[in-house]
């Protein structure tokens, strides 16, 4: 068959096969001709950086994204998903972060939910029902079918999610990140869960980026790199974390970080024992014209300090800006000298349906007022000021900030910012979804404000990015800062990733 | 001429074009006229400028309540407690003011000068105010839940106050004065005088303060506005104390004006103040939506049902007839922001 012919002759036993997948963004080749196989019934990890081309990967997987060319195979059989619904169809199920179960409903019912109205007739229920209780008491045989799944803890609601994927004959699941928000007894548990899916012909796609878990649990792992695949191989093959580290870095990053002399004496801001749901016990202290990185993963506290100083969220614990006691909320902040560009700037950051122009004075509106009466032309020269000073490319300052690309939106914060007249900067994620020409603009302001005795902290996931211009970095992992490393041209990479990824580390 | 002196000719020049805002008032304000002038073709005696003054004037207590409730609706919050403010604050001022003396529980109250009475009316409509904002800024319950429990609350206290019924009796003669006052030799009583004044002013407030700027940046992002340091619970208290006072003046004005305090007064005020501001283009969502654009709005209404009334359609159809504006008029701006955005 011609169908066949496209794969190695046993392709009938891969789970899954991808050949060339190949996945084109405007400008940016996410994922660029990846091919490798996953063996039917093994927990296959798959692990890179940020941006490595992972969940593109997934997306693709699941339906939700087309592949630009390259081809996918489900046991020797041509799998080209057009929606996440057809993806399912074909028996690929997919855990996401958020859940998806019904609160109000019991366990039971979510687990047929949907099905029902496929199937005609009552008899053919009951025996649905029959064969789900079965697969969830296979899978977790702790959960009561008749409970509410209101009453469940999140990780029993994943369970059951998972349940639902393996009753509706799913034969292979896809778990992106999956114990992200669990404690450490039910991230057990799941796993527990998965290797009895496993033991039950089910094909578990995994997703981390906690090297211990892929450790532990993985049969074989993919690594992936800039878009690349780098290597498929069993773990039991794999010499550690440091071998692991090293094909997800590989060369050295390259960085063009130059150490600046202007760094003040004293510092601007110091920060003691700052606790909070996430954050356990974070210290540090900042001096004026120095830049600051705290580099970590995703859910290891960064974004959590960032609103901590910026009093936008509760923490116990000592801050002081200039001899000023901590803010108690944005307001606060903004008058003591503290701007923040947050992490979702179409969310938080911007207005996206008003203009660029009324954008732009925000943080500081009463500067633009007298006796509460607002100077229209007055914000119109500030405007075009901010728009000429930072190049936000735009025909006019009337132009919606929704209708402005990725990088020039940051630019309409960063202006925000610089209108408050801040002493301090934080930028969380200051550069995602920013394409490059706007990136190295970006980093070349944040430098100039740094020589200009500002003190900035940069809340980055990005290695590249915190090594570009970091005077001093800050490694995060569970809510703590883990280690603290002063840049410069010796910079041990595979340290810093096997101290973000838990591996533990001590002051270097 | 350099290349950046075109740019910067063609950045002030764009930058003069209409704001959505200012292109949906037109809108509406078009719409108003047109309305006018096809009920002046259909119904007879229709087109008399008197009858343009009477649109405004017989409506002055739901543009009154119209302004607050727009503000509020613009930052994000629902008002529907505003009817019940009304019939509360004027039963409040009759029994305040009714002296100790009467005959029976219904024609004797607290004896109080009139200014006095009107004065502590004022605050027992403030703290309705108090209580939308409390619920709605400190416990984070939805505005429209709470509202909905503070209108009937108002009302309830209302009707306490006066035994289901009303109080109309053993006033002290000045009473009347304020809701009856004639202004400029003219026909024209105090409270329009005073619904004008306020538009006058909420129009200047919202186009040109700080304070009506960050009354659109809550309700266009609330989270992006409280990180860029507006202070959004306490400018939410502001417009709720705001509304409620002014429902207590317009509910104070009718009192005076019928020297009565009557629990039902004002029922079902607060959705047509809610109608006309949709009707005036104000998005339901919060971020978006004009003073001006509510007035208009309150012209179609009352255009709608009163040239409904000349054409000999029963009373019975005016909820029909404003259900099937407000369809149409929701409608036609959909489309025509769409559109504007497509293009």
């Amino acid at each position: 068959m011609i169908v066949q012919t496209a794969f190695a002759a046993n392709a009938q036993e891969k789970a899954l096969s991808i050949r060339d997948l190949t996945k084109d963004y405007p400008g940016v080749r996410a994922v660029d001709a990846v091919s490798f196989d996953i063996d039917r019934n093994t927990v296959h990890c798959l692990v890179g950086e940020n941006g490595a081309g992972k969940s593109t990967i997934v997306k693709m997987l699941t339906g939700a994204l087309a592949p630009t060319s390259g081809s996918m195979a489900i046991l020797g059989r041509t799998y080209e998903p057009d929606s996440t619904q057809d993806a399912r169809e074909s028996g690929v199920g997919t855990l996401f972060q958020e859940l998806h179960v019904v609160d109000q409903l019991t366990v039971l019912e979510n687990l047929t939910l949907g099905m029902e109205a496929s199937r005609f007739g009552f008899l053919v229920k009951s025996d649905l029902e029959g064969r789900v209780v079965k697969t969830l008491a296979a899978i977790e045989p702790t959960i009561d079918p008749k409970a509410r799944v209101s009453s469940l803890s999140v990780a029993q609601k994943q369970i059951v999610e998972i349940a639902r994927a393996a009753s509706s004959g799913a034969s292979i699941i896809i778990m992106d990140e999956p114990t992200a928000a669990l404690s450490e007894r039910e991230v057990e548990r799941l796993f527990g869960v998965i290797r009895r899916l496993r033991d039950s012909d089910v094909t578990v796609i995994y997703i981390s980026h906690k090297l211990d878990e892929i450790f532990e649990l993985g049969d074989n792992v993919t690594v992936m790199r800039d878009g690349k695949h780098i290597a498929t191989k069993p773990l039991a093959d794999v010499n550690g974390r440091p071998e692991l580290i090293e094909m997800m870095v590989g060369r050295a990053i390259t960085h063009d970080y130059e150490p600046r002399g202007d760094i003040a004496d004293n510092p601007v801001l110091t920060v003691k024992g700052l606790t909070n749901h996430l954050l356990k016990d974070v210290s540090f202290h900042v001096k004026g014209g120095e830049i600051v990185g705290f580099y970590g993963l995703v859910g290891a506290g960064k974004t959590e300090v960032a609103r901590a100083i910026y009093g936008a969220d509760k923490a116990d614990g000592q801050i002081d800006f200039k001899g000023r006691k901590r803010a108690a909320s944005p307001k606060e902040a903004i008058a003591a000298g503290i701007a923040l560009v947050p992490e979702e700037r179409r969310t938080q950051g911007l207005f996206t349906e008003l203009a660029i122009r009324r954008n732009i004075p925000i943080m500081n509106i009463r500067k633009l007022a007298s006796f509460g009466v607002f100077q229209d032309e007055r914000e119109k020269e500030v405007a075009r000021e901010y728009v000429g000073k930072l190049g936000i490319a735009t025909n006019s300052i009337e132009k919606y900030a929704e209708k402005l690309s990725g990088g020039n939106q940051q630019k309409v914060v960063l202006s925000k910012c610089l209108f408050a007249d801040a002493d301090m900067l934080l930028l969380d994620e200051p550069t995602r979804g920013v394409d490059v020409g706007a990136k190295s603009e970006i980093y070349d302001l944040i430098r100039d404000l740094a020589n200009n005795g500002r003190a900035i902290c940069i809340f980055s996931s990005e290695l590249e990015e915190v090594l570009g211009i970091c005077d001093r970095v800050f490694l995060m992992y569970d809510g703590r800062i883990q280690a603290e490393i002063k840049n410069g041209t010796e910079v041990d990479i595979p340290h810093i990733l096997n101290v973000v990824t838990g591996g533990g580390g001590e002051n270097k | 001429m350099t290349d950046q002196a075109v740019a910067g000719r063609r950045l002030a020049k764009q930058d003069n074009r209409l704001s959505d805002e200012m292109f949906i008032t037109s809108l509406v304000a078009g719409a108003a006229v047109a309305l006018f002038l096809l009920a002046s073709i259909l119904v007879p005696n229709f087109f008399q400028f008197q009858n343009v003054v009477n649109l405004v004037t017989n409506n002055w207590a739901v543009i009154s309540l119209g302004v607050g409730v727009t503000f509020l609706l613009v930052s994000g919050n629902f008002d529907l407690s505003v009817g019940g403010i009304v019939a509360l604050s004027g039963v409040l001022a009759v029994w305040f003011a009714q002296a100790t003396d009467g005959a029976n529980a219904l024609s004797s109250g607290w004896g109080m000068p009139t200014w006095l009475a009107m004065v502590c009316a004022l605050i027992g409509a403030m703290s309705i105010g108090a209580v939308n904002a409390a619920f709605v800024v400190a416990l984070r319950v939805p505005s429209i839940i709470v509202t909905l429990g503070t209108m009937m609350l108002a009302r309830g206290i209302a009707q306490v106050v006066t035994q289901g019924s009303q109080r109309n009796t053993n006033l002290p003669a000045d009473f009347g004065t304020l809701g009856n006052m004639t202004m400029f030799g003219t026909s024209i009583k105090l409270p329009v005088v005073l619904m004008a004044t306020l538009i006058f002013v909420a129009v200047f407030v919202e186009r040109k303060t700080v304070f009506g700027r960050l009354t659109y940046l809550i309700g266009a992002n609330p989270v992006a506005s409280r990180l860029s340091g507006v202070d959004n619970a306490r400018h939410v208290v502001k417009l709720y104390l705001f509304s409620a006072v002014m429902a207590g003046v317009v509910g104070i004005l009718l009192a005076s004006e019928f020297k009565s305090g009557f629990s039902n007064r004002g029922t079902l005020m607060e959705f047509d103040a809610l109608v006309i501001s949709l009707l005036g283009g104000v998005a339901i969502a919060g971020g978006f939506g004009s003073v001006i654009g509510m007035f208009f709005g309150a012209i179609i209404l009352a255009t709608v049902t009163s040239a409904a009334t000349g054409l000999v359609l029963s009373p019975d159809w005016q909820f029909t007839l404003k259900a099937i504006a407000v369809f149409i008029a929701i409608m036609a701006q959909t489309w025509a922001l769409a559109r504007r955005h497509a293009g």
